[in-house]
């Protein structure tokens, strides 16, 4: 840290301590430091689960897709793709369509 | 919710249908009880299950109605979400310390919108679906739950605030701590259940990482409409399955695994799903391989009969290995007792090991009762009075004594609720604890 940075913290915490707005630590703030914030590895779950339903979310605006069609399309293992699409249509982001052969199809749901 | 009292007469420790059953028997006589569940919702196995053999009644819509009375009876008090950490005797009764998990919720404020639940940004792996669906880091549990509040499972929370932002209630507490909590009571009743053989126990069966070999909770899951996929669909790919087979004894009558015993309700749960499946889908081919079936219940023969009566394939034989080959489909080798031990090999998409029961809880370094061989509570009087256990005044009822069906389980926890109760009056619990008060 050089003089400036030093300078710059001590006056942030001088004005913190007087001002009781920035003193005051949020609750979700307390719970993130009484728990060490989020592990590494959560943090890669995180991640990657955002990554997947962005790719299914992609294909199916393309149109209605079996769970192995969307893994070919996405370049996902079907079984990741199946609990990530279950997942969606379990929040409602996704219907069931008709029976294709041995699979259902699924699309996504319109937003009215 | 309303605050714990000082004393109550009877603790029952598990919130199942046996538990729920020895609370409502022990309020109905004007005993106080506190009931704790571990779980942050009442209801057991039970409440997971689709529907009941051998009547093939809806599940929750039994189990549900016991809930809601356990929930609102005056003389009960039920705290989910808690753990009993030590039960000290002291007399007359038991002194007894209960750790209350944070939720992160005020119970009392919240409503059960759900809105927190649907803004949260991470699915997590649901454990009412056995891991096939999705819930969210802050969820309520299913729709039956009891008590209908959220809970924030932080270990996968990413701490962004926002279901505190949408709660319309601002019930969402970031700042809860574990709670411990001590109260007095005169008579314990443990109705703990069960769970599960674990899916690794035998590797010859996949040990637990064949996607499509499936435990018969989860199959209970995917069988239910309001389940994790909405009808029985293979998990690794979502097919609508075409074969599917039954392997009997998976985690029971074995002793390689230490599970000598038979559980007895495997061949009969068994025989209920394979009918359902025959009704759900169209032309499903089912196999059922198995030593020899018991059904030893009122109607359970019967049952079973129907259930050859209507199509699916009842085989006497021995499953010795099943294997994954392409497209995660599962060959398996089997010993065909029928046919003299032949040998044979089959195809299927989908497999179901009918695992055995084994205690939820041994009650280590809470509970000094004594354990039977199985590891179940052991009873010492099992023909006269069975839901005694080594200590006086501790009592056992449900699967916590030993597998067993539902039925069964409710008329041992109205035992144990009239043993409890005569125990109660035996000490003259209420007058010693009003005495001691006065004096
Ligand atoms: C796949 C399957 C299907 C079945 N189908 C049927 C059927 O159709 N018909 C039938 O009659 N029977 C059926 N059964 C059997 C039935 O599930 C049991 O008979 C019944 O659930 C026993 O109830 P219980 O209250 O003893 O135990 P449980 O249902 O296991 O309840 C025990 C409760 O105690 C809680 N608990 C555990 N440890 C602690 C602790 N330390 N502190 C606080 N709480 C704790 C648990 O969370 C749970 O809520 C089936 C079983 C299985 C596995």
């Amino acid at each position: 840290m050089n003089d400036a940075q030093i300078n710059q913290t001590t006056a942030e915490s001088l004005s913190a301590a007087q001002n009781p707005k920035v003193r005051e630590k949020r609750p979700i703030d307390i719970l993130r430091e009484r728990h060490g914030g989020m592990s590494p590895e959560m943090k890669e779950y995180y991640k990657e689960q955002t990554r997947i339903k962005q790719l299914l979310k992609e294909a199916l605006a393309r149109g209605a897709k079996t769970v192995p069609e969307l893994a070919r399309e996405c370049g996902l293992e079907p079984s990741v793709t199946m609990w990530n699409l279950m997942a969606m249509r379990r929040y409602g982001k996704v219907v069931e369509e008709e029976l294709r052969g041995e699979y259902y199809a699924y699309r996504l749901k319109e937003v009215k | 919710m309303d605050e714990f009292k000082k004393r109550y007469d009877g603790l029952v420790i598990g919130g199942g249908i046996a538990g729920m059953q020895a609370a409502l028997d022990l309020a109905e006589q004007d005993y106080e009880v506190l009931l704790i569940e571990k779980d942050p919702s009442i209801g057991g196995v039970m409440i997971g299950l689709n529907k009941v053999f051998p009547t093939l009644d809806c599940s929750s819509c039994i189990c549900t109605p016991r809930m809601a009375e356990s929930v609102h009876h005056k003389n009960i008090k039920i705290q989910a979400y808690s753990e009993v950490t030590s039960i000290r005797r002291h007399d007359p009764g038991f002194k007894v310390t209960v750790r209350k998990k944070p939720r992160y919720v005020i119970e009392d404020k919240c409503i059960g919108c759900s809105q927190c639940e649907l803004e949260c940004p991470v699915d997590v792996p649901h454990e009412f679906d056995h891991g096939l669906g999705a819930r969210r880091a802050i969820y309520i549990p299913h729709g039956n739950a009891i008590p209908q509040v959220a809970t924030l499972d932080v270990d996968h929370c990413t701490f962004c605030g926002r279901c505190a932002k949408v709660c319309p209630t601002q019930c969402v507490d970031y700042t809860q701590e574990a709670e411990d909590v001590e109260v007095d009571v005169g008579a314990v009743i443990v109705t703990t259940g069960l769970n599960i053989t674990p899916m690794d126990a035998k590797k010859e069966y996949g040990g637990g990482h064949l996607i499509n070999v499936m435990n018969p909770l989860a199959m209970e899951a995917i069988q239910a409409s309001n389940g994790p996929f909405g009808r029985p669909l293979r998990p690794s790919d979502g097919k609508v399955p075409r074969t599917i087979a039954y392997v009997q004894c998976a985690g029971s009558r074995d002793h390689t695994i230490g599970i000598p015993y038979c559980s007895r309700v495997c061949c009969m749960y068994a025989l209920k799903q394979a009918l359902l499946l025959r009704h759900y889908l169209h032309d499903v081919e089912i196999t059922l391989y198995h030593m020899d079936i018991r059904a030893f219940g009122k109607g359970y023969e019967q049952f079973y009969r129907r259930v050859m009566n209507e199509g699916v394939n009842i085989v006497k034989g021995k499953v010795a290995k099943i294997t994954e080959v392409e497209n995660q489909d599962l060959l398996l080798r089997v010993e065909r007792l029928d046919e003299g031990g032949r040998l044979e090999e089959r195809r299927y998409d989908l497999v179901v090991l009918s695992q055995g029961l084994v205690p939820a809880w041994q009650g280590k370094g809470v509970l000094d009762i004594e354990l039977g061989d199985d590891g179940f509570f052991k009873s010492i009087s099992p023909k006269i009075s069975p839901v005694l256990t080594s200590a006086e005044g501790i009592f056992v009822a449900g699967v916590a004594a030993g597998p067993k069906d539902i039925p069964d389980a409710i008329v041992e926890a109205g035992a144990a609720a009239m043993e409890a109760a005569i125990h109660l009056e035996g000490i003259g619990y209420r007058e010693q604890v009003l005495t001691a008060s006065q004096s």
